[in-house]
């Protein structure tokens, strides 16, 4: 071999290694048994979310999903480990109407998930009572939710906190007929009073929010809410992030602390630390203008940073603002975000629902969902025709969760006026995977707040045990994470507010419990 | 109270009280209709300012002509506007409800001129066509009603005809080329957006378009602007480097005058909406009747939609480089503009050709050193500010692209002549017999 040939030949080596593996997603929507559509008028424009959470006790995750008009579902997960997706449809107490979001949390404390439900009137907390059946609680509970647009949620354990505090989002004035635009209705924070919450505490100013998300953007161990705005209804908005401290007045970041005059249809937020500083990174999801958000510094001396982010979706190729298959050339209109390591890579991959809000003639119709793979160097490469999940169905909210407890993550898609989308990833040659469950004794079982570490030979890999963010749902249960070729990791737990359990080796490809002061309990299906 | 609040209660009366009791007269009419295309302009993403100023140009030319009709002291410009062919006349001796024919006029142009509007604009326009329909015909009878409704039909229908062969009816892409030669070369316009879209040049070929009242897009030409070179002391880099200070020294007096004339499509009702914003109130101040509503609103919006054409005949004649091009590449890599970057080529500058023509309109109309205070942000938190002149303001309006960073000070100085250039020709309209 000349010198020149050997050197083509070690590009083309290097080449394959950077390229990640394409997941491969077979749609199992038919055979599912799922049929929920997100259906109603220009009321229902945003939301359609779907939460993906055990409800029935037997560790597979369940789908709720929003109908909009139409009734709220809430479906069974009959899979078999590894095998296709099968569900059935169960009355859970869910079944009202107006429901725009669903979010699953177990406010208290009761190891069975609560759900909270976003409607376009007023919202509904449903206490869960086991069995996939729920039961209305918000005079029990003391909530006292407004009639009003619900269009995001959120929560978070605040320190020394029996009860989770919930932050309600909301959008405009449904009311308004000729002039609805700069309507945005009041965001609001409800707090605990022992166990029962106290009346809502606005969040002025608001600016018609479509996505929260509590956040502990600096790793202080006290959350912040991050709410992405949509540019089109408010005046005088931007993005806003709110300083939260425990039981404290909120006030909102400043430009003069850092935080960017930002403008964007902010429709979805995301969190993940993608580039191992301990610090996530936010993805946006908006019309035509996606953003990936990075701080500009990240100290590496224990200083707190200050809020303030660059965009880096453009160079990370990221920004996905138009379809990559179809032939429609106009910007694209992105929904539900969502970070999952699809290849068991060990790189968080990214996926984002598209879909038109409703004829807009100025954005794509024929606009397919987006599967943006992690490379190695930093950047993403779309992959979703690849993959087979290029959807060109107008898709709202959306999950990744593995519903077959493979190892892998499914995906579930909501649509407007049409039937919601499944996939199952039948990926071939993945990497190996962990999938983890917090659970600590008292309140906030299931660790919201906490930070999940597995440690590799390239570094700590870790994520943020949240509620909130995407599109009107969420997910909680197993948090997955990638091995890539490892066959054990070494995880531990930052738990909320900032005390970090011990390091311990676990066997790839395996589910466990991590808990407090505990070894890592390993749990299999059945 | 600020100019939209001032309308949003005239439309909270409109919603709440029955037909019987709020017939809206021809003035409130156009007001409602004018917050309305407002609004509109900025929940359209096809709307980017020479859109907008097409649209209201168009607008307000129907509204005029279906006022005019039934007007003995109103000219009408068909024959003065280039292509503009005389409007359908009305029957001899019949009876016209006015404010039907005006709102007949107005509905039917805004649901052409928005049609690219989302859900929401769609959803109100249609709320507002039928909620205004229903009160203006209140108490007129049945065949004077239907008479008038055609008629106002009719004018918008023929304005939306002449409007088809301007060359800026039929905008794809949000305007966004997908293919155009972008000229390379040292000083000349590169991208500076990290939107795909706009990595070719907002309607390139929109300096090309009918004009109104001017006879074309070259007729105020411009003298080149300084040459490329990043000698020190060049009078390139002069430019560049004030643009540089003027960031680094923004005082908060500088930084309130960049956002309030940064109208930015898609999040304002872009700089020609904010100078219709500004007649409005003047207008509303005055209690001027609908004559002189409409006769103010189309000199304005004409002049304007002609501004748009000429500068972006002479921003495709010079293709010249924005300041932060210039800027990051010579003096300052970390140097970030207040406002955003338009996309496309830099000089002259838009906003300042087409407020200095608005200026020489307004104070043809209302008079020199006429003082106002413009409330037309109130809504978006930024305060009212006053000025002692319109041509005050259209000068505040074009420095505040140097304060934002966008505009070196040859595109402002030579925008605003240019547009005070523009502006003369729809002085020249005759509205009056």
């Amino acid at each position: 071999m000349n010198r020149l040939a050997l050197i083509a030949s070690l590009l083309a080596t290097a080449a394959q290694a950077e390229e990640p593996l394409v997941p491969s997603f077979v749609e199992e929507t038919e055979a599912s048994g799922v049929a929920s559509s997100y259906d109603g008028g220009w009321e229902y424009m945003v939301g359609g979310g779907v939460a993906a959470f055990d409800c029935s006790g037997d560790g597979f995750p369940d789908l709720a999903f929003a109908g909009g008009e139409s009734a709220a579902s809430l479906w069974r997960n009959l899979s078999a480990q590894g095998g296709p997706l099968r569900f059935e449809k169960v009355e859970s107490g869910i079944e009202m109407d107006g429901v725009t979001g669903t979010y699953p949390l177990d406010v208290d404390g009761d190891g069975v998930q609560d759900l909270m439900l976003l409607r376009q009137g007023e919202s509904v907390l449903m206490r869960g009572l086991g069995a996939c059946r729920f039961e209305r609680a918000d005079e029990s509970w003391g909530f006292r939710a407004p009639d009003a647009w619900t269009s995001a949620f959120s929560a978070t354990w605040e320190d020394g906190a029996e009860w989770p505090t919930l932050a309600l989002g909301t959008y405009i004035d449904p009311k308004e007929e000729f002039f609805p635009w700069g309507t945005c209705t009041d965001n609001l924070l409800f707090r605990p009073e022992g166990r029962r919450f106290g009346g809502p505490l606005p969040l002025r100013p608001s600016y018609c929010a479509l996505s929260m998300l509590f956040s502990d953007w600096d790793r202080s161990g006290t959350p912040a809410l991050r709410i992405a705005n949509d540019r089109e209804y408010y005046k005088g908005g931007q993005e806003q992030m709110w300083r939260v401290p425990p039981g404290a007045v909120p006030s909102l970041y400043t430009e003069a602390e850092g935080w960017k005059y930002l403008r964007i249809w902010g429709m979805g937020i995301a969190s993940r630390d993608l580039d191992g500083d301990g610090y996530p990174e936010y993805a946006l999801s908006s019309m035509m203008d996606n953003k990936l958000q990075t701080l500009m510094r990240a100290p590496g001396d224990g200083a707190a940073p200050r809020p303030d982010y660059s965009d880096v979706a453009f160079p990370k190729g990221a920004i996905a603002q138009r379809p990559y298959t179809g032939g429609d050339v106009r910007p694209s209109t992105g929904w539900h975000v969502e970070f999952a390591d699809v290849n068991n890579d060990t790189r968080p991959d990214l996926f984002i629902a598209k879909g038109n809000v409703d004829e807009m003639p100025d954005f794509a119709a024929q606009d397919p969902n987006n599967l943006l793979l992690l490379c190695d160097d930093g950047t993403f490469r779309e992959a979703g025709l690849e993959a087979g999940i290029a959807s060109m169905a107008v898709s709202r909210g959306g999950t990744l969760a593995d519903l077959n407890l493979d190892g892998l993550p499914d995906l579930v898609v909501t649509n407007r006026r049409a039937n919601a989308q499944l996939w199952r990833n039948a990926t071939e040659g993945a990497g190996h995977w962990l999938e983890l469950r917090l659970e600590q004794p008292g309140p906030n079982r299931d660790g919201v707040g906490a930070w999940i570490e597995v440690r590799l030979a390239d570094g700590v890999h870790s994520r943020e045990v949240t509620v909130g963010g995407g599109q009107a749902g969420g997910s909680m249960g197993w948090w997955h994470m990638g091995l890539g070729a490892a066959e054990e990791a070494e995880v531990r737990v930052v738990w909320p507010h900032g005390e970090a359990g011990e390091w311990e080796t676990v066997r790839a490809d395996g589910f466990y419990v991590l808990s407090p002061d505990a070894a890592a309990r390993a749990w299999s299906p059945g | 109270m600020g100019f939209m609040r001032g309308v949003a209660a005239v439309a909270a009366a409109l919603a709440l009280a029955s037909a019987a009791e709020a017939r809206p007269s021809p003035e409130e009419v156009l007001q409602l209709d004018t917050r309305l295309a407002l609004e509109l302009t900025r929940h359209t993403p096809t709307t980017s300012p020479p859109v907008a100023s097409r649209a209201f140009a168009y607008l307000y030319v129907a509204a005029y002509e279906a006022v005019a009709g039934g007007s003995g002291d109103l000219v009408s410009l068909a024959g003065q506007l280039d292509g503009l062919e005389p409007l359908p006349p009305r029957e001899a001796g019949a009876t016209y409800d006015e404010g039907v024919v005006l709102q007949a006029a107005l509905s039917t142009a805004m649901a052409d001129l928005y049609s690219h509007t989302g859900p929401t604009g769609q959803r109100a326009l249609t709320r507002m066509a039928e909620r205004l329909a229903d009160g203006v015909a209140d108490g007129v009878p049945p065949e004077v009603e239907e008479r008038s409704r055609a008629q106002g039909e009719a004018v918008a229908r023929h304005v939306l005809a002449w409007a088809e062969g301007d060359g800026g009816a039929v905008v794809e892409n949000m305007g966004f080329p997908l293919a155009w030669d972008l000229p390379k070369g040292d000083g000349l316009w590169v991208p500076t957006s990290r939107i795909v879209q706009q990595q070719l040049p907002l309607l390139p070929r929109w300096g090309g378009n009918r004009t109104f009242a001017m006879p074309d897009g070259a007729a105020c030409p411009l003298p080149p602007p300084p040459a490329y070179s990043t000698e020190p002391g060049s009078a390139f880099m002069a430019e560049a480097e004030e643009v540089l200070d003027a960031r680094r020294g923004l005082t908060d007096e500088q930084r309130a005058i960049a956002r309030f004339w940064s109208d930015d499509p898609m999040l304002t009702s872009t700089p020609p909406g904010h100078w219709i914003a500004i007649a409005e109130q003047v207008l509303d101040a005055q209690d001027a009747d609908a004559e002189r509503r409409v006769e103010v609103l189309a000199r304005l919006s004409v002049a304007m939609a002609d501004a748009f054409i000429g500068c972006w005949h002479e921003k495709f004649v010079y293709n010249y480089v924005r300041p932060v091009t210039v800027i990051k590449a010579q003096l300052d890599p970390t140097f970030e503009p207040l406002l955003i970057t338009p996309p496309f080529p830099e000089y002259p500058s838009g906003h300042s050709t087409q407020s200095a023509a608005a200026a020489v309109v307004l104070t043809a109309m209302f008079g020199e050193d006429f003082a106002f205070t413009d409330a037309s942000h109130e809504d978006d938190g930024l305060p009212a500010r006053s000025f002692p002149s319109f041509e005050a303001a259209a000068e505040e309006a074009a420095m505040s692209r140097l304060y934002g960073g966008i505009h070196f000070r040859s595109a402002i100085e030579q925008g605003l002549a240019q547009g005070r250039c523009v502006g003369a020709y729809a002085v020249a309209l005759r509205t009056r017999p």
